[in-house]
């Protein structure tokens, strides 16, 4: 069951990757961003990183009433419950 | 024991001393962030009349050619007393799925204080940092380090990270559970590719692996089994891993569109899956709104039962801990960010100056319900 389990999830991590594998070694045949291009990737409604300390905040709440954890790349340990 | 551990630090520890020589180092064609002071405040409220208040601060600065960040947080979460009366069915199961110690008097609202400090030295490539979490019953301890490498003309990044944490549990004196004094170590691993698709589209996909060893359950909590209630049991060993694909889209409109999907799934027969978008829309220079939608849902852990026959549970283990069960969750959230630089862009202090207000309404299929209110006031300088 559990072998079962580790196997469909390794199916599934695996198209996960290949599909963002795809998208990153395709995105080698699409329109390069120059560095004078990149103005919207920067805009802060737009990074990744702007949102690390709130995305970090949410995982500590979902942790203590959901199952899961991650998504963020890591974040610190501790439990008071909130 | 030790043998193990000492296995166990060994990689964390080559991770840490590498990633600190290369912040040493540093990059000196690469610019560091001008100092910034920022202060939070955060409130939880959920159905259960449960409520953590917390007061955050954050200051970063420029450290030679390398960035000093610093993190702390102050919290008070308050658990109400049991309102049923003594002895009833309502009171017992108050009781026995309590996240506190039933002391003296299970009537009165429990208070309890967290205290977190974290820090970071970093450089554009390489980063260590180092986290600390207090409670009266538990003490958290981390160490990570972080490096990330730009490729393919600066379109590609790289990132790989590594922490390990060791946390301590002494659970306080309870009138029906008799835990012993515990720990739990977790060491944790994570690779990430972050991709320029074009001009305006931003790709990120991830895997993270973790790995915690033992203490895993409430020491407070008791689970129905056999016809009466006894200590809950779980496992020492789980492996979690989970997978994310995101992707950020800027519009003409000045709006962007966040999207993000992540898999997870552990040894204890769980696995889950999360859809996340959110929607961030400029009103005038300097002052944005955003809309976040969340789906959650979960299978449950193989030895979760709602009733258990006997006091040997599944396998030797039994646990009264909702979050092991299924579960299916949404989550609704809008935030407005004000720039005042963008507002006021030659007076001395509100040029400095950046507030943002985040609301969020948790629910999930269990009947839970709660809210979260965010106020924050960001400073900076150079």
């Amino acid at each position: 069951m559990r072998v079962r389990m580790a196997w469909r999830w390794a199916r599934v991590a695996l198209a996960v990757g290949a599909l963002g594998a795809t998208l990153t070694l395709g995105s080698g045949c699409a329109a390069p961003a120059r560095v004078y291009q990149r103005e919207h990737l920067v805009d802060p409604i737009m990074s990744f990183e702007a949102q690390a300390r709130l995305d970090a905040r949410k995982m500590k709440s979902f942790e203590a009433r959901e199952g899961s954890t991650g998504g963020t790349g890591g974040a610190g340990g501790g439990c008071a419950c909130n | 024991m030790r043998v193990q551990l000492t296995r166990v630090l060994w990689p964390v520890a080559l991770a840490v001393t590498a990633c600190a020589a290369l912040v040493a180092r540093g990059v000196a064609d690469e610019l560091v962030d001008p100092a910034t002071l920022g202060t939070l405040f955060r409130s939880f409220s959920d159905s259960g009349h449960v409520l953590v208040q917390s007061l955050m601060g954050d200051y970063g600065t420029a450290l030679g050619q390398a960035a000093l960040s610093l993190h702390v947080n102050n919290e008070h979460v308050r658990i109400p007393g049991i309102s049923a009366l003594p002895g009833s069915q309502q009171a017992i199961d108050a009781i026995t799925t309590a996240s506190r110690p039933i002391t003296n008097n299970a009537f009165q609202d429990y208070v309890k204080v967290r205290n977190e400090v974290q820090g970071e030295v970093s450089n554009p490539r390489a980063a260590v940092n180092y986290y600390l979490s207090s409670e009266i019953d538990y003490l958290a301890q981390q160490l990570g380090a972080k490096y990330n490498r730009d490729l393919r003309d600066r379109r590609l990044n790289l990132a790989v990270g590594t922490s390990y944490g060791w946390d301590e549990i002494k659970p306080l004196p309870d009138a029906d559970t008799r835990t012993a004094a515990g720990s739990k170590t977790t060491l944790h691993g994570d690779a990430v590719a972050t991709q320029i698709l074009s001009p305006t589209t931003l790709l990120r996909w991830g895997l993270e692996y973790n790995i915690v060893e033992g203490l895993q359950y409430n020491p407070y909590r008791n689970v129905y089994a056999g016809g009466t209630h006894v200590p809950e049991r779980t496992p020492d060993h789980r492996e979690r891993r989970d997978t994310f694909l995101k992707l950020n889209q800027y519009f003409s409109n000045r709006s962007s569109l966040k999207l993000s999907y992540r898999l997870y799934n552990d040894d204890w027969g769980i696995t889950s899956h999360e859809l996340e978008s959110s929607l961030n829309q400029y009103i005038t220079h300097g002052f944005a709104v955003s809309y976040e939608y969340r789906y959650y849902t979960q299978t449950a852990a193989s030895f979760y039962r709602d009733e258990y026959p006997t006091t040997n549970g599944i396998d030797g283990y039994l646990t009264g801990d909702y979050r092991l069960n299924d579960l299916a969750s949404h989550l609704f959230g809008a935030s407005t960010r004000l720039d005042m630089a963008a507002l006021a862009p030659t007076h001395t202090l509100w040029r400095r100056t950046g507030m943002w207000l985040n609301w969020e309404r948790y629910f999930n299929s269990n009947n839970y319900s709660a809210n979260i209110l965010e106020a924050g006031v960001d400073l900076h300088f150079q």
